[in-house]
């Protein structure tokens, strides 16, 4: 299938805006008597909090108002929660502090220089507590409970297994192991997250946020707020990234709005760095694993077994969904059919975890392909012949995994086929050979692949619970198109889906294709949430395959109505009519015909020659649901269809790491994704190069972390390093497309395809630059230290032989 | 983020600012560049009740040879260092040394006298100003001072600048037309925080061999190092990789920086030694360059 404006690569309609510098963001939005918040961030990682004194705080003049976790206590609901209900938790901490940086009192005043003069006054007194930071010492009975409702600081444990590991295991011939840790990163957006509270006309709040996906979650904030949720109005304001931090960054605006009922004017808080870094509640997986695969000697993967312990932090807003999320791809891109999973969350004094690009995909498809790296190189077989000799075929779709999800379509051999047909890596393999020969440099080739699933349906935060409190299904999207009385096109999103992915671009291009009209000419708006109609948001690689769903819904409906008119004013039956090129004309006289401009006049203008029974405008709304979500079963044997839009990847690393400093620096790299139907190269090609370097920076640079006292050491961008433009490679990226048969188009969903594999493919690269020491990363970020400590106790090795 | 209230004062000579700077001593802090001092503020790490805004002051910002003495007005920015032609000509490991320090927005605030009065023990300035022999000049109530650059590096961050004097300059001497520099410095990305950086300027006799070796390293200490047991291994020695390699691990107990986020002492240990090697090794390089005329 052609099509003339989906697939062409073209700028994106955001950025001329956002080059200007006129993007809006939600700093820049100043209200008539806005006062500013800052918070008073905890110091120790665990304590009972006796007292907070705002005696001298309230003296300074300009400070307007000191709120506490009491003050939350009293007057709000728990926050919005998927995790248990034993864990609850407030915008500002009630009764203890479970982490250095959580939120304990909020000062409001003129500005926020007064406002952060207004926190250094206050006066909190601490009964500190054991700190509990090691999430295996969590786990016993000695150590202290951050939730002493909850009992435990096991949050969630359960073991789910397909198929029969252990005749799996039984009959491997090879059968690998490893222990291995993904390490704390985050989102980390160029802007943090906030939001502007005013109570408005009528009783009604208004929350103007940058995060949020509100038309989803917005009564969840109005009940945490004890306001009935028509008294809520959320207003999207576009965010300068999000990364999945702003998916659900919900106490930012619920703090705001009570801040702003409690004083009763606009009230702005926006996060600094620090409190980004330490308190933004989306921080990403951090979990330790037991994990094992078993190989025929030919080898094709014969099972699965994996035992982990995700350090969730202090609470688990959204339960274990990141692991219903690797239940989406557990097996990958392969064939076998035998897996267990055994999961351990558990609470520890750090920030609580959150969304980030993968939702814990990403961690599971690095220990997948840690696996398969280790089974290649203990059977002798290329990276490249491993995979393809267990891929899923191309004839074998829909294909249902273990687990129940389903993966729609695919090609996993063309995609191999096309990244190695983008490097020569015989002529890299010999280089690697002549270098470490020659010169006594190191080059490395890694080689990876990940499944990327996309367009999440809501099953997945609650089938993995045995007892959902909120076991929804829906997790649709709509569009509201709107042709005015001059032709011209106005798009409505019905959510905050403007946090630097392409939103505009997507619906533009879609509009183009239907309409036949420049998509730059389509101006786009959001609605806030007292207009919305039901919708989810970015989030799961879900935006552009569902809001190209509504928007095609909609103009179908437009289309339609369009044709009508012009059947009507033509005086020809609608069937021999088309639309082409923003003109409804008739098939064998394309000569005749009337451009949109003239059928809007008389939609909007002149009623009288209407059809009968048609009423005057020309909008539409559509409203898309999920494309294809089963029901898990109740007893967790199965998880339905949740997630069975199914992209693919390959990433081909070239490196050299110089084994005196550890400092690795790419040579070259290959990124060939399917996201079936591509809508735009150049913005598909941006989330793959942003996913792949936040992948890097999850492997090399990035940590959130805590020491063992609980103190957390990553609180500026001095020590929480994220690549830049001198780190990342220059990426060369090729596509496949196989359509959807399921979606709109055939689009399938690539914004973190990216992150999934390059964390394995660079993993790879670094074990084969140094593997005559012995080096297997197995800890994320691998820091130059570790990689110097491999090298020389391998050279001290060698050295005793 | 917001810096807790203080007083601004922008003197426009410098007896205007030694001046505030003697009636507020150690309650004030001399706001250059800002590049440091700003995000201390900020983040209230730093809580002057007095900001001595030195950036009007014009006779801190020349660049200036006397004799044998190239000297950098404190309020030079660093950008300069890499794009004057006299310096380069004069103290070319200074160059070399300022591309490492941040990126190149922040050399275009960042100043020579803020980097030196910060005296973080990663920072390139520093760290040359030990290997080079320069002289800091400070003014006070009193008059000027001169203080050895060795001398002037006292602890973690802390100087022998005293809370009523301000620093006016720097004076390296002109590096011998003879001689061979290198810098080397490894972080984690571009423009970090070093985690260990070495300067050597070596000069190589009529037999080939070290007539003189100077070594300052950074990022292993509290203050940037001279590496005395090194230079002192190499004098009167041949250049060769293995005389080379084997002074370097003279650096190795000065290494006394503990362990942190992004490197454990033993890889700072480790690295100390690299870095100097392959610093001395690249001014080796380039003191035979100029020996053969190339």
């Amino acid at each position: 299938m052609t099509y003339a404006y989906i697939g062409k690569d073209r700028r994106r309609v955001e950025d001329p805006r956002l080059l200007v510098g006129r993007g809006g963001y939600i700093a820049d939005l100043r209200l008539p008597g806005m006062l500013h918040a800052a918070i008073l961030r905890s110091p120790v990682p665990h304590a009972r909090i006796r007292s907070v004194d705002a005696t001298e705080a309230l003296r300074l003049p300009g400070v307007v108002a000191v709120l506490t976790g009491e003050d939350c206590k009293a007057k709000l609901n728990p926050c919005m929660n998927f995790g248990p209900a034993t864990i609850a938790q407030y915008p500002l901490a009630v009764d203890k502090v479970r982490y250095v940086g959580e939120a304990v009192a909020a000062v409001v005043a003129e500005n926020r220089y007064l406002a952060e003069d207004g926190v250094d006054l206050l006066e909190v007194d601490y009964e500190t507590l054991p700190p509990v930071t090691d999430p295996m010492a969590a786990m016993e009975p000695e150590s202290a409970l951050l939730h002493e409702e909850h009992g435990s600081n096991i949050g969630y444990e359960r073991t789910f297994e397909f198929g029969d590991v252990n005749a799996a295991f039984a009959g491997a011939d090879l059968v690998v192991e490893d222990t291995l840790h993904w390490g704390r990163s985050a989102g980390v957006p160029m802007e943090t997250t906030g939001a502007v509270a005013q109570p408005g006309f009528n009783g009604v709040l208004e929350i103007y946020c940058n995060s949020l996906n509100f038309s989803y979650f917005s009564f969840l904030i109005a009940a945490t707020l004890r306001i009935p949720s028509n008294k809520l109005t959320m207003k999207p304001v576009p965010a300068g990234g999000s990364f999945g931090s702003k998916l659900a960054a919900h106490k930012v605006p619920t703090l705001a709005g009570f801040l702003a009922l409690q004083v009763g004017r606009p009230v702005s808080y926006v996060e600094d760095r620090l409190d980004n870094l330490m308190n933004s509640d989306h921080h990403g997986c951090d979990r330790f694993y037991e994990a094992r695969m078993g190989f025929r000697a030919d080898g094709t993967i014969t099972g699965l077994d994996i035992d982990v312990v995700d350090d969730y932090g202090a609470y688990m807003q959204f339960g274990v969904g990141h692991h219903g999320n690797a239940f989406s791809q557990v097996v990958g891109p392969y064939r076998f059919r035998d897996v267990r999973y055994r999961i351990r969350a558990v609470l520890t004094d750090k920030c609580q975890q959150g969304a980030y690009r993968g939702f814990g995909s990403e961690v599971h498809n690095w220990v997948l392909e840690r696996l398969v790296d280790q089974g290649a190189a203990r059977l002798g077989l290329a990276p490249e012949e491993i995979r393809r000799c267990n891929f899923i075929q191309p004839d074998q779709f829909p294909y249902t995994i273990p687990g129940g999800n389903l993966y729609d379509s695919g090609d996993y051999p063309a995609v191999l086929d096309k990244a190695l047909s983008m490097i020569d890596l015989n002529k890299w393999r010999a280089e690697q050979k002549r270098l470490r020969e020659e010169e006594g440099r190191h080059i490395g080739i890694g080689l990876a692949t990940t499944q990327e699933r996309s367009v999440f349906s809501s099953t997945e935060f609650w089938s993995m619970v045995e007892k959902p409190v909120l076991p929804v299904t829906s997790s649709p999207e709509s569009a509201t198109v709107t042709i005015d009385p001059t032709g011209q096109f106005q798009l409505l999103l019905h959510c905050q889906s403007m946090w630097g992915n392409s939103p505009e671009t997507v619906g533009a291009t879609v509009l183009a294709e239907e309409f036949g009209i420049p998509p730059e000419s389509v101006n786009v708006r959001y609605a806030d949430s007292a207009h919305a109609l039901p919708s989810t948001g970015p989030g799961g690689s879900r935006y552009t395959v569902m809001v190209a769903g509504a928007i095609r819904g909609a103009s179908r409906k437009l289309r339609k109505k369009l044709i009508d008119i012009a059947a009507h004013t033509l005086e020809e039956a609608p069937e021999d009519l088309e639309l082409v090129d923003a003109r409804v004309q008739v098939r064998d006289a394309p000569e005749t015909g009337l451009t949109l401009a003239e059928l809007a006049a008389t939609a909007y203008f002149f009623a009288l020659s209407l059809p009968e029974g048609m009423t005057s405008g020309l909008e539409e709304s559509y409203t898309y649901d999920h494309p294809y979500t089963t029901l898990p079963a109740p007893d967790g044997s199965d998880f339905g269809v949740f997630y069975p839009i199914m992209g693919h990847a390959c990433h081909i690393v070239v490196l050299e790491v110089d084994p005196d400093t550890g400092i690795p620096s790419f040579l070259d790299y290959v990124a060939v994704h399917d996201a079936g139907t591509i809508v735009n190269p150049r913005s598909l090609g941006g989330h793959v190069t942003g996913g792949a370097t936040q992948g890097i920076g999850t492997t090399l640079y990035e940590e959130l972390a805590y020491d063992e006292d609980g103190q957390f050491q990553s609180s500026t961008f001095r020590d929480y390093l994220i690549p830049t433009a001198n780190e990342a490679p220059a990426f060369r990226i090729g596509h496949v497309q196989t359509p959807s048969p399921f979606t709109e188009y055939g689009i399938k969903g690539g914004g973190e395809g990216g992150r999934m594999v390059a964390p394995a493919a660079v993993s790879a690269a670094i074990d084969d630059a140094l593997r005559e020491y012995g080096m297997r990363v197995r800890r994320l970020p691998v820091k130059p230290a570790d990689i110097v400590a491999t090298v020389r106790a391998g050279r001290s090795a060698e050295g005793a032989v | 983020m917001k810096p807790p209230p203080f007083t601004y004062c922008d003197p426009e000579s410098v007896d205007e600012a030694v001046a505030l700077k003697s009636e507020y001593g150690s309650d004030s802090l001399v706001l250059a560049g800002g590049q440091s001092l700003l995000p201390m503020l900020n983040m209230r790490l730093a809580r002057p009740e007095v900001l001595i805004d030195i950036n009007k002051i014009g006779d801190l910002q020349r660049i200036e040879r006397w004799d044998d003495i190239l000297e950098v007005g404190a309020g030079v920015r660093q950008y300069e260092l890499e794009d004057h032609q006299l310096v380069g000509e004069l103290v070319p490991l200074l160059p070399e040394a300022t591309g490492y320090i941040g990126h190149i927005e922040c050399r275009h605030r960042g100043t020579v006298g803020g980097s030196l009065a910060h005296a973080h023990s990663a920072a390139e300035l520093p760290c040359t100003a030990v290997a080079l022999d320069a002289t800091v000049v400070v003014r006070g109530p009193s008059g000027i001072r001169t203080i050895e650059a060795r001398d002037f590096f006292q602890g973690r961050m802390t100087t022998a600048l005293e809370p009523e004097e301000v620093l006016v300059a720097v004076r390296y001497p002109v590096t011998p037309q003879a001689a061979g520099h290198g810098f080397v410095e490894v972080a984690r990305r571009a423009g970090d925080f070093a985690l260990a950086g070495a300067a050597a300027v070596v000069n190589l006799g009529e037999d080939g061999c070290f007539t003189s070796v100077s070594v300052g390293v950074s990022s292993i200490s509290d203050t940037p190092v001279r590496a005395s047991a090194v230079e002192s291994a190499l004098i009167g020695e041949a250049p060769t990789e293995n005389n080379i390699a084997r002074a370097a691990e003279e650096i190795v107990p000065s290494v006394t920086a503990a362990d942190d986020l992004h490197a454990t002492h033993d890889y700072r240990r480790h690295l100390a030694s690299v870095v100097v090697r392959r610093a001395i090794t690249a001014a080796v390089a380039r003191a035979h360059e100029r020996r053969n005329g190339t």
